[in-house]
């Protein structure tokens, strides 16, 4: 064990969770893609466990290197990623790959990957406003000087991104104000902010249901559909067939379940590898199989704040603090989903589901935040020393 | 960097804890609250399929198969696998235009009229495919990818007579689907009329749920729990009926190119040997893919051949209920056997002047009486039974009257087991009080009833059954088609025993009315039904049609002592009882007594059989006509 974390450095509990999310991440996948894998595949189960896999090994090959890279050096590539992810955006709204009427993909040319522009946006913006707020942590509490400059990316990426997803851009922008929160932005903007940001949703809610259907251009009408399916159970039955075998494959779960492979409702949830691939998990592995992984992110979580009061900088505090957040709260909307708690979404678990593009920025994210810890570490061996 | 987060890190804490919470609360409340979604599981992985069992057998009274189930074919497709299909050739062995075969595709997909459809799903694309049609269509299956054909079965009656009696089987309509609590489901097959319909529930059998799992499309994967926790069909009871198949064939044959009937029953028993409608129709033609076209042509076609005559139809008796006036004479005591009377040839009375039908011998007793069918005869009797001085009003001894022909079956339904039966009508004493007012009539005023006209109407099976109390000497069980059901897992007899009546008249009453009746046929007006070595009793009638040609009708049972066979015939517009009834009930009694004809008779059976009288009911084309309800070899 210990040889093996000679080379994985940084905080060896998020290595662990890392390790176990990959885990369930493996097993689900590899049960849940099997009728998939007979339709498209010959019966060949393992081609889709497989093409995983090497995905992961790519996102864990990145992991590895960004938690070898000093996060200090993140500052600046924050700034060019972030730069570099508007056009990117603006491209993809106009040239992406279509799915569901949603253009998320792009193709990069040459290799021919494709992978979600948002979820490379996501991660930009959220480095980039760790940088915006340590730059201005003298000055904080002034409109002009702090919050405008903090803010205003956030409304870019998140704008760029919700004509395509919403729910991502919702994301980012309740992520943006967690962020903002720890970064001791003041409070009095904050709750401008939220006030505001609830004015403008609940102005679109309406505009959506007061203009007639046919007037609603490219998703509007699904968000529409969506949101109606959840207050409302009877209306778009392909909403609410989703959600309805969810929660059959909870039920069929029970308490404690140990039946790996053995779920039904594989075969009746659409995309069961992807989006709702906690509610196999639950299936195969009960309630406390379930409780797990909500447990492994809250543990997740605890150890980024963790680095977060270690750091000696105040830019690796929010490198650590925004990307944990953002990847706790995907995860939090992607299992409420799940149990029907929020309107279905188009976001994935963080390391679990199954998607290329999903688990290289993941990977990355965590690779950052190890890097931190990494940091922190070192810093804390060097006082050691000195006070040895 | 602890000062800088401090203040805000518990908020921050409990938020995530609360989320967490949150779910762990929501995914209990899924699992263990909520027992919804447990039973959807079910569902949702398991259907249950019907089983259809097979329709029972009907056999006729000496064991003869009479209708049994013929294998057809629905040709089923499944919509995803149906590709590169040779259209022209399905619809050539089909017999279908190629247009059909677009058309058809249209139908299915149309999901208005079709809410089943899926293209994993197999659908219905023909339906009832005969065995013939198919096996040439087999050959070539390879060509029609997704086409596969599914076994069903339907009614065939190998006989091609008693279509009316033997009914059909199609689609259950609506009504019976919401009748039956959830069994029948649309596209089930019920019996529509006739036996089928009546003991449909013994028939029919029970359906079975075969249990399988499916998946997504709900294609199915296998038996769920190895059969387990099937259930299987309970096939249809075997019925036996109380027909005579060949006498029915015979009777029905005789029959041909007339309208009317012909009821025969077993007096002992009430069961029926022979209930012929005419013109009828081959029960075949209501099975299988013609049914619908047949259908509509036997709606349409003006002999009405779908009408059950023997039990819907109603006549006036005429002289074939003058039996049931002396009868109820003799029993009120107001004229013994040996009453006399002359008849001049007319009939005065109450300022009218009735005639007589013919001339012939005084008459000296009840048998002269009903041998000559003497009108006045039985005007003075039907007088002297209703101004019997015993009674203070009319009303009191008409309404006596009226229970006496009720007790013989006449204005009450007989309870036969067919699906529709009429009354007739014998009028009521609140009919003519209503018509003539309380004080207004008096036996002048219906004195027409004493030879069965009037407002007199009864079915021939209501005379069949009439005669049949008479040969009985009083007494009659309820007449049925069907004797036997024998329960295919019991074995035993489902069939309750039959009800017996008994007449209001007493055994001995009938002893002169029998010696009547014989001699109606052996010198009377009945000597076209004497058959030699068979002692025939029974009456001719002749009943006024206002619409035309008199009928022709004869009512009797053979033989006299121990009566094995009671028969009514009819024969609309066909004239004097004597021209066609009697011979035909005759021919029938000597068929069913002896088998055969006797050979100096045959000339008889072939004038019946050749007698043709389409053309009294407005038929023209009377060759083609003849052959419109018996479907071709």
């Amino acid at each position: 064990m210990s040889n093996v974390f000679k080379y994985l450095q940084g905080d060896r509990l998020i290595w662990l969770v890392v390790f176990l999310l990959i885990g369930f991440s493996m097993l689900g996948i590899y049960s849940s893609t099997s009728t998939l894998a007979f339709r498209l595949q010959g019966g060949n189960t393992e081609y889709y466990v497989m093409k995983q896999f090497f995905y992961v090994a790519i996102g864990f090959g990145l992991m590895f290197v960004t938690h070898l890279v000093d996060y200090r050096y993140y500052s600046r590539i924050a700034q060019i990623l972030w730069i570099a992810s508007i056009p990117l955006l603006i491209y993809t709204m106009f040239f992406g790959t279509e799915l569901n009427d949603a253009n998320r993909w792009i193709t990069i040319p040459l290799v021919g990957l494709t992978f979600q522009t948002s979820d490379l946006a996501k991660l930009a913006l959220i480095m980039y406003l760790a940088r915006q707020l340590s730059l201005k942590q003298d000055n904080i509490s002034d409109f002009k000087e702090a919050f405008l400059p903090i803010l205003l990316p956030t409304l870019l990426t998140a704008i760029l991104i919700a004509p395509e997803n919403l729910s991502t851009a919702l994301i980012i922008v309740f992520t943006g104000v967690f962020v903002m929160f720890v970064g001791r932005v003041s409070l009095k903007h904050i709750a401008l902010l939220a006030g505001s940001g609830i004015l403008i949703l609940s102005l679109f809610l309406t505009l959506l249901f007061v203009m007639p259907e046919s007037a609603l251009k490219g998703r509007t009408l699904t968000w529409k559909h969506r949101v109606e399916s959840f207050s409302n159970p009877t209306g778009n039955a392909d909403e609410e067939y989703q959600v309805l075998q969810s929660k059959i494959a909870i039920a069929k779960g029970g308490i404690v379940n140990l039946n790996a492979g053995g779920s039904d409702q594989k075969n009746f949830l659409p995309h069961p590898y992807s989006d709702f691939i906690y509610s196999i998990i639950i299936e195969e592995y009960g309630l406390l199989g379930g409780g797990v992984i909500v447990l492994l992110y809250l543990f997740f979580l605890y150890r980024c704040v963790r680095i977060v009061l270690k750091a000696p900088k105040a830019f690796g505090a929010f490198l650590a603090a925004g990307l944990g957040i953002a990847l706790v709260i995907q995860a939090m909307i992607n299992m409420a989903v799940v149990v029907n708690l929020v309107p279905v979404t188009g976001v994935t678990l963080p390391l679990v589901s199954m998607g290329g593009s999903s688990a290289i920025f993941t990977s990355i994210a965590f690779g950052i935040i190890l890097s931190v810890s990494r940091n922190v570490e070192l810093q804390s061996g060097e006082e050691n020393l000195e006070m040895a | 960097m602890k000062d800088l987060f401090k203040n805000r890190r518990l908020f921050f804490q409990i938020a995530f804890v609360l989320i967490a919470l949150a779910f762990v609360l929501r995914l209990f409340y899924v699992q263990v609250v909520d027992t919804k979604y447990v039973s959807l599981a079910r569902n949702n992985a398991i259907k249950a399929l019907d089983v259809y069992p097979t329709r029972g057998f009907v056999y006729d009274r000496n064991g003869e198969l009479i209708v049994y189930n013929e294998a057809i074919y629905d040709l089923m497709v499944i919509p995803r696998q149906a590709k590169n299909v040779d259209s022209v050739k399905l619809c050539e062995l089909l017999g279908i235009p190629l247009e059909r075969y677009t058309e058809r595709w249209e139908e299915l997909k149309d999901k208005k009229k079709n809410r089943g459809y899926s293209t994993y799903k197999a659908q219905t694309f023909w339906k009832q495919v005969s065995q013939k049609d198919y096996s040439r269509l087999q050959e070539f299956l390879y060509l029609f990818p997704g086409f596969y054909g599914q076994v069903r079965t339907i009614r065939h009656y190998p006989h091609r007579v008693a279509a009316t009696i033997l009914g059909d089987v199609g689609e259950v309509d609506d009504k019976t689907i919401d009748a039956s609590e959830g069994y029948y489901k649309p596209g089930d097959y019920v019996g529509k009329s006739g036996i089928e319909k009546v003991y449909e529930k013994e028939l029919g059998g029970r359906r079975g749920k075969r249990l399988v799992f499916v998946d997504v499309h709900n294609r199915e994967q296998g038996s769920f729990g190895d059969g387990e926790f099937d259930t299987l069909a309970i096939s249809g009871s075997n019925v036996e009926t109380t027909l005579n198949i060949a006498l029915q064939e015979y009777g029905e044959a005789l029959m041909r190119n007339k309208k009317g009937s012909i009821v025969a029953i077993e007096p002992s028993t009430g069961e029926i040997l022979a209930l012929v409608s005419s013109p009828g129709y081959d029960p075949n033609l209501l099975c299988g893919a013609v049914r619908g076209e047949n259908f509509k042509k036997l709606t349409k076609d003006t002999l009405l051949p779908l009408y059950s005559r023997p039990t819907l139809a109603t006549y006036p008796p005429g002289s074939t209920f003058k039996t049931l006036v002396a009868l109820i004479a003799l029993q009120e005591g107001v004229q013994d056997e040996n009453y006399g009377y002359v008849c001049s040839g007319m009939y005065f009375f109450a300022g009218l002047a009735l005639k007589c039908s013919h001339h012939h011998p005084p008459i000296a007793n009840v048998i002269q009486g009903l041998q000559q069918s003497c009108n006045p005869y039985f005007w003075q009797t039907f007088r002297n039974t209703i101004e019997n001085p015993n009674y203070k009003k009319i009303q009191d001894i008409y309404g006596k009257w009226v229970e006496y022909c009720n007790s013989f079956g006449l204005g009450v339904k007989t309870g036969i087991d067919l699906p529709s039966e009429v009354r007739g009508n014998i009028p009521s004493v609140k009919y003519f009080n209503k018509l003539y007012g309380e004080k207004g009539w008096r036996s002048s005023t219906i004195i027409s009833l004493g030879i069965g006209q009037g407002e007199i109407l009864v079915t021939p099976l209501q005379m069949a059954n009439l005669y049949a109390a008479v040969a009985n000497k009083g007494y009659w069980f309820t007449p049925h088609i069907v004797k036997k059901i024998t329960n295919p897992v019991t074995g035993k007899n489902e069939l309750k025993p039959f009800e017996k009546h008994i007449t209001k008249i007493a055994p001995e009453k009938f002893t002169y009315v029998n010696e009547g009746l014989f001699s109606v046929v052996e010198a009377g007006t009945a000597r076209s039904a004497r058959i030699e070595g068979i002692t025939m009793c029974g009456k001719t009638g002749t009943a006024q049609n206002p619409h035309g040609d008199d009928h022709s009708m004869f009512a009797g049972y053979a033989p006299k002592d121990n009566p094995k066979i009671a028969i009514a015939v009819i024969v609309e517009n066909g004239g004097f009882g004597s021209t066609y009834a009697a011979p035909i009930a005759s021919l029938m009694v000597e068929k069913y007594l002896n088998d055969t004809i006797q050979t100096k008779r045959l000339p008889i059976e072939k004038r019946i059989m050749e007698a043709n009288l389409l053309r009294k009911y407005g038929i023209v084309d009377t060759a083609s006509a003849s052959n419109t309800f018996f479907a071709k070899d």
